[in-house]
């Protein structure tokens, strides 16, 4: 890993066109501005980590589940 | 681009009418679900006749498989802002084209289960092109219960 000091205001252009900025530093917290082209997605790591184990999570349930959440959802549309 | 999932998507072209779904054009994940990147090809279909539980399943693993929900029925107020970034990458010119599922986690009763409205699969039922879209709003449930509908 690349370890790199920088002061409030300073930047570091990764790539081409990705520039992240350092805007505010708060006791443990530090804002970043990050600039990017649109097709450049930047995400929390720990949110990206969340939805995967969701995702995971939610990979091949069995068919007894499947079939008792169909009769769940088959009488809520009833309802309707 | 601001989807509204009130229409079911069955009024769609290209969802399935029928319960088999193996003669349906693949969807192509361009954004493969995370975690799950290895799998980019899967086939849709229904898992009942009303059409609000579905099912993704691998047609590169077959054992692999999710259930999805057209989120319209059960959450009629959900309404993502779907990035026009992700509409090119899914060559989307219209927001018609566009049908959002939900992925449902299943849990130790029918009633646990959840939809993960945070991070929907977003369909081009055109071009069959698809993406898991981590949506922007930190508002939007990771996993909201189905049986409090």
């Amino acid at each position: 890993m690349l370890v790199l000091s920088r002061r409030l205001g300073e930047s570091v252009v990764i790539g081409d066109d990705v520039v992240v900025t350092v805007l505010e530093i708060r006791g443990d917290v530090v804002r970043l501005g990050v600039d990017a082209p649109r097709h450049v997605q930047v995400r929390r790591q720990e949110l990206l980590a969340q939805v995967e184990e969701s995702n995971r999570a939610a990979a091949s349930p069995d068919d007894d589940a499947v079939a008792g959440l169909s009769r769940l959802v088959g009488d809520k549309d009833e309802d309707h | 681009m601001r989807l509204t999932t009130t229409t079911a998507p069955d009024a769609g072209p290209g969802f399935p009418s029928q319960s088999a779904g193996s003669d349906l054009p693949a969807l192509d994940l361009v954004r493969p679900l995370l975690g799950f990147p290895d799998y980019r090809r899967f086939a849709l279909a229904r898992l009942d006749e009303t059409g609000v539980l579905c099912e993704l399943r691998s047609l590169e693993q077959p054992d692999l498989r999710f259930v999805v929900i057209p989120p319209a029925v059960l959450f009629p107020d959900y309404a993502p802002e779907i990035d026009e970034e992700v509409a090119e990458a899914l060559d989307a010119s219209n927001p018609d084209d566009l049908l959002v599922l939900a992925l449902v986690t299943l849990g130790d009763t029918p009633q646990a289960a959840t939809a993960n409205l945070l991070a929907p699969v977003v369909v081009n039922h055109r071009t069959r092109r698809a993406a898991q879209v981590l949506l922007e709003d930190p508002e939007l449930p990771l996993r909201a219960p189905l049986a409090a509908r």
